[in-house]
């Protein structure tokens, strides 16, 4: 089968006034199609830059990055990226929003908004529609932003960190509902986090990255049926497994 | 209830200062040694005579703020639709920026009564008008909206390019309207700039109507009660467009926190 994402020995370097600064180095691993992924790694470490590599935003210095089999290109492709960083229209309003993607790729109107509702729906947002970004909370936020993401039927579905400014109990929630959408819609999903509890909860590979420059130290399998029990003893070995390896990264300097 | 008050009270301060700024007036005009400085008394009656009878052509002063209008008005349009997208342009571009900032930041100062013989010699009827008025609208908003497209999110723009938005796209649809509270600053303080070199444009050009040319007219006749009812024109047509922009501005942009608050 086709790999829905595939890095080889990728690199990237920044260069920052006179001196240079090599992020990731000599990168490799793969997404299967429909495979849920979940990439922790310490802070800093590039993450958010290799989401950034994937979806096409930033060439790689170097080595090779296949999406669907071709180098990623947003307007041939279709991404569905949630950003770690606040990513609404704040002029537009919550429906306004979730139409954004649709509006790009030139969805008649009256579609746009019926897909649009449909997928506030599926966040939980309906009755929200007219509501601008500064009236509704840091969660519901986030909802737009992944209901914008899921509005345009995306070959591919790249998280950075979509929970981490939530409270404990919306991010169970929206963790449970995530593994829904994703159960329903049968989507390849990379998802970025550092809460190693979380990645166990939600993927079935668990790719842990070494800190700056970033390389893969261990890809773990998580062979847990689905909707996983945190507090059972296979749920909390693999915690412990991988939350060891991660704390390697942590405290090497 | 409270704010009932409040708003009374200002209401009440405000015309206690319009009274104590006409009784001073008054109060000038008795011991001032100049003939010709009319007290507020003769500028009024030199209103009710410019508009109901008109001034010494004929023209009232409704006429006179129409012309006015006119030629503010379409120079304004032409320093926006210049000022606007040359701004963007340059907000995208940095490099060009850099390039044609030594070039325009000079010319910015130069005041618009600097370029009247210019516009004589080079231009004729409405163009000076348009000319002149241009000079004053196009700096404002041209400058504010390089400021708007500086402030654009690099998320933002990000974001649209997962969507596979092109170059078009991101600046209509992210660009511009992120950048609008900004246009829109640019485009009041343009026209009022705008509205401000009127005197100026209406100093050239044969024609006998228009508050910069009333004003000029009485001057020459040494007549400046009427001279006045032209500057207090131009000043209260100002702040009307002024609070009409501000106004617009309110309702446009419900979904900026900071002008709700
Ligand atoms: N455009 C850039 N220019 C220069 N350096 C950059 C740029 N983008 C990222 N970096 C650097 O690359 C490193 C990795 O950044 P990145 O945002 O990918 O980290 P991250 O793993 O997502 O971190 P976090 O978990 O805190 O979000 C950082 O040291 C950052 O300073
Ligand atoms: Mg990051």
């Amino acid at each position: 089968m086709e790999k829905a994402i595939l890095l080889e020995s990728v690199s990237k370097k920044y260069d920052v006034g006179s001196s240079s600064l090599e992020v990731i180095k000599d990168l490799t691993f793969d997404v299967n199609e429909n495979e849920f992924v979940c990439i922790v790694g310490p802070s800093g470490c590039g993450k958010t830059t290799l989401l950034r590599i994937i979806s096409g935003l930033e060439p790689p210095s170097s080595g090779r990055v296949l999406v669907f089999g071709r180098p990623p290109d947003p307007k041939r492709q279709r991404f569905g990226v949630i950003f770690q960083e606040d990513s609404l229209l704040p002029w537009r309003t919550v429906l306004g929003n979730v139409e954004f993607g649709l509006e790009i790729q030139d969805q008649k109107e009256a579609e746009r908004e019926k897909i649009a509702k449909t997928f506030l729906e599926l966040v939980g947002l309906q009755g929200f529609e007219n509501y601008y970004p500064h009236q509704i909370s840091g969660g519901m936020k986030k909802r737009v932003a992944i209901a914008r993401a899921l509005a345009i039927d995306p070959d591919l579905i790249l998280m950075d960190e979509p929970f981490a400014d939530l409270d404990a109990q919306t991010r169970s929630f929206m963790q449970r509902e995530l593994l829904n959408i994703w159960s329903k819609l049968n989507k390849t999903v990379l998802f970025i986090t550092h809460n190693v509890e979380e990645a166990v909860f939600l993927a079935q590979r668990v790719v842990v990255l070494t800190k700056r420059p970033s390389k893969v130290k261990q890809i773990i399998n998580i062979d847990l049926p689905y909707p996983r029990a945190r507090l059972s003893p296979p749920f909390i070995s693999y915690r412990e497994r991988i939350l060891t390896a991660f704390h390697e990264e942590l405290e090497v300097t | 209830m409270r704010k009932l008050y409040l708003r009374m009270r200002s209401l009440l301060l405000a015309s206690t200062s319009v009274i104590i700024f006409f009784i001073l007036w008054e109060l000038a005009a008795l011991y001032l040694p100049s003939p010709y400085f009319p007290d507020p008394y003769s500028v009024l009656k030199a209103f009710i005579t410019i508009i109901t009878v008109g001034d010494i052509d004929g023209y009232t002063l409704a006429w006179h703020t129409l012309m006015s209008l006119e030629r503010v008005l379409l120079g304004f349009v032409v320093g926006s639709a210049t000022g606007v997208p040359i701004g963007i342009l340059l907000g995208i571009k940095p490099t060009l920026k850099n390039a044609v900032t030594p070039i325009i930041e000079p010319i910015r100062f130069i005041p618009p009564i600097a370029w009247i013989p210019l516009s004589i010699v080079l231009l004729i009827g409405m163009y000076r008008y348009i000319f002149l008025i241009w000079v004053g609208v196009f700096f404002p908003v041209l400058l504010d909206t390089i400021a708007g497209v500086k402030r654009t999110s690099i998320t933002l723009i990000q974001m649209a390019r997962t969507f596979g938005a092109d170059n078009k796209k991101i600046i209509t649809k992210i660009i511009f309207p992120g950048s609008l509270p900004e246009i829109m600053n640019g485009l009041r303080v343009g026209l009022g700039v705008g509205w401000m070199c009127i005197v100026a444009a209406e100093m050239i050009g044969g024609e006998p109507v228009g508050l910069g040319r009333l004003i000029l007219k009485y001057a020459n006749l040494l007549q400046i009660d009427t001279v006045i009812v032209g500057m207090i024109t131009i000043g209260l047509v100002g702040l009307a467009m002024n609070y009409f922009i501000l106004f617009l501005e309110k309702r446009l942009f419900r979904w900026r926190v900071e002008i709700k608050a």
